[in-house]
């Protein structure tokens, strides 16, 4: 499988656009709020400025906007580390074919399986595969519905009354990645955010089915220390019922004689009162609020350990509602913020793709 | 011999890297020369601990053989414990005589006394530092061989590190044990933890190199490459660099540094902003924990001003911690005349 951690120069800047595109198509779902009557104006605005200048704003009703999937079937997605990948247009996938390509991919495993046995001793195991489509995990009108691959494995010697026990997880999904749906050709069908959880051979042999069947082509995801802080200062602004766990930045510090790691945890209700006196309008972030909450926090450290925090590199951030590894790697907590942690992971996905 | 025993002795075997076997028999002493004469080290591990158990078996080796090894194999793999420093202290000034049988006799029935099913093992090396392993049971159960405390202690010095064992509930047991046996009257953990035995006596026993303010400046090591195009420049940056080499200097001294692995900071300290910025403007404490952690941890604090990422001289709520002798703190808002500065009860 392909592997892309070095994001593109400049990437930002489209990112930054699409972040606002998305954020605006969701406000359209959103009927409360002046955020509507603002959206034509907003959408010259975010072509007419890239990311880095000054003014560029972000509406972020996902985060606030009420529970839209049914909890209990998404609960699978919570508090698993998910591995993140970027997936281009599928060619020719047929919702109506789950079966057969459940089978096929499962014939594909057994086969490949089956190659690997010369050196691989003691597999004893048989893969079962299930595809299956998630309604709830969608955002838009034209977000396809989310696509679910589980393996579970069946012991040949004990297959009595011995359950499946699931082995690898890996899901495709799209929440507001209108962008990418509307300038797809037929034919195509867009999940652009592939989150796998399980052994890093299953994502190998499940991805190069999908590559081989859908001519797709799967990239690591990784995530930039820049959208790292944006992470961390929306969701670190977020309401949240009951006793949330801290607001936690874990820095690297680089080209020392000894590597150092260093990790700054605030307590929650203390960064959401910092937050909330930096963010100026309600359900809209600013490049510029990013900036002076990280600024803030930098000081803050500078003031007790003379450390410039600003020169050693966000490696890591976690919030109670989700936390994120620049390697790619997310766990979400939070049920409510689902769709907002999505589609923010659907647009850095689109922007490694393009 | 015991079954318990016969496989305890087998996997603390299993532990020791094949080629260190024979050494850390031959330290044990258990076996005779002879004995381990017959050993064949050139199988298989698993193999070599069979043969091990077998020639236990013919010298019918009970628990107390088999926990000297472990001492043995732990005093030498002592990096792989999590260590923590505790103080004692007496009431009064009086110097007593330290004789090791009466502590041993003291330690041992503070403890069988609370507990009857205790293993207690002890080992004196060299360096005076008497090794103690408690091995912990249940008033209705064996001791569990698998979870043991390790001691060490220093007579003479009111230091003792402890290993603890994972069942927590024995600490204060131990550490009552530990005063009892030594005549002193308490004892309190000091916040210096690190995998480095060595490094935790180095910084307690102050045996690391301390020449604070008392090194010349010295021009820093290794040709200037710097393109000579503006002399002042030049000049400047190497006068800022000498600059930070003397203040690191002074404060870490010359020499290599104690191994600590993290610090810790619970900081409650007023959040102070700019007030351009108009952002939080509150009376309450800004609460955070802040963790430092590197596999040599002194050593890349003192990396971090010659390398840009911090201002000389480093903040002493970090250079303090060898002189302090511990890394975990609170720091809280100092009250008072000087109000850029903190304290740590």
């Amino acid at each position: 499988m392909a592997e892309g951690r070095a994001p593109r120069a400049g990437a930002d800047g489209k990112k930054f656009e699409r972040r606002r595109r998305a954020a605006a198509a969701m406000a359209e779902e959103a009927p409360e709020g002046g955020a509507v009557r603002t959206l034509p104006s907003l959408r010259r605005l975010s072509r007419a400025l890239p990311f880095g200048r000054s003014h560029g704003r972000l509406i972020v009703p996902a985060l606030c906007s009420q529970e839209k999937a049914d909890p209990q079937k998404t609960a699978f997605v919570l508090r698993k580390a998910w591995t993140l990948y970027s997936v281009t247009p599928l060619y020719g996938f047929r919702r109506a074919r789950l079966r057969d390509y459940a089978r096929l991919l499962g014939a594909f495993i057994a086969a490949e399986k089956q190659k690997g046995l010369a050196v691989e001793v003691g597999v004893e195991l048989d893969i079962k595969v299930a595809l299956s489509s998630l309604a709830d995990i969608r955002g838009s009108e034209l977000d396809q519905a989310a696509l679910l691959v589980q393996l579970s494995s069946r012991s040949r010697s004990s297959s009595r009354n011995s359950e499946d026990k699931p082995v690898w997880l890996g899901w495709f999904c799209s929440v507001f990645g209108d962008e990418l749906s509307e300038s797809v050709p037929e034919h195509f069908t867009c999940l652009p955010l592939f989150l796998s959880h399980g052994a890093e051979s299953y994502t190998a042999l499940v991805g190069s089915w999908f590559q081989k069947t859908f001519d797709c082509c799967f990239r690591r995801l990784a995530i930039s220390p820049l959208n790292l802080s944006w992470m961390v200062a929306m969701w670190a602004g977020c309401k949240l019922d009951r006793a949330a766990s801290a607001v936690e930045l874990v820095f690297s510090v680089p080209r020392l004689a000894q590597p150092l790691d260093i990790s700054y945890a605030i307590h929650p209700e203390d960064a959401k009162a910092l937050w909330d006196t930096v963010q100026k309008t309600p359900g809209e972030i600013t490049h510029e609020e990013v900036d002076v909450f990280m600024d803030c926090l930098y000081a803050h450290f500078h003031r007790h350990f003379k450390i410039h925090l600003s020169a050693a590199k966000l490696v890591k951030i976690s919030t109670a509602i989700a936390s994120a590894h620049c390697d790619g790697i997310v766990k979400i907590l939070h049920s409510q913020y689902l769709p907002g942690v999505l589609m923010l992971l659907t647009e850095l996905a689109i922007s490694q793709i393009q | 011999m015991d079954e318990t025993v016969a496989e305890y002795i087998r996997r603390t075997v299993l532990k020791i890297p094949k080629d260190e076997m024979k050494m850390m028999l031959q330290k044990w002493g258990f076996l005779s020369e002879a004995q381990l004469q017959t050993l064949n080290f050139h199988q298989i591990k698993d193999n070599i601990s069979q043969e091990v158990v077998q020639l236990c078996e013919e010298n019918s080796a009970d628990i107390k053989q088999a926990a000297v090894l472990d001492i043995i194999y732990n005093h030498i793999y002592q990096n792989k414990r999590m260590w923590s420093v505790y103080q004692m202290k007496k009431s009064g000034e009086e110097l007593e005589y330290f004789d090791i049988t009466d502590f041993k006799k003291k330690f041992k029935r503070r403890l069988q006394s609370a507990l009857k099913n205790v293993t207690i093992t002890f080992k004196e090396y060299e360096d005076n530092a008497i090794w103690i392993r408690v091995a912990w049971g249940t008033p209705h159960k064996k001791p569990n061989q698998y979870k043991p405390s390790y001691v060490v202690y220093h007579s003479q010095t009111p230091y003792v590190f402890i290993s603890p064992s994972v069942l927590k509930s024995t600490l204060p047991l131990l550490c009552q044990a530990l005063i009892v046996a030594s005549n002193y009257h308490d004892i309190r953990e000091m916040e210096l933890r690190s995998h480095s035995l060595n490094s935790l006596k180095d910084i307690v026993f102050k045996r690391y190199s301390q020449n604070f303010q008392t090194c010349t400046p010295k021009p820093l090591q290794g040709g200037n490459v710097e393109p000579e195009n503006d002399i002042r420049i030049v000049d400047e940056n190497r006068s800022e660099k000498e600059r930070i080499h003397r203040l690191n200097q002074e404060v870490f001294g010359s020499g290599p540094q104690p191994i600590l692995e993290f610090a810790q900071y619970r900081l409650e300290t007023m959040f102070k902003s700019d007030p351009k910025m108009e952002v939080l403007d509150k009376k309450e404490p800004f609460r955070c924990l802040v963790k430092f952690s590197s596999p040599h941890l002194l050593e890349s604090l003192k990396s971090l001003a010659p390398a840009g990422m911090a201002d000389a001289p480093l903040s002493p709520l970090l250079t303090c911690i060898p002189h302090k002798a511990r890394n975990y703190f609170k720091i809280r808002e100092k009250k008072g005349l000087y109000p850029e500065s903190f304290v740590s009860p």
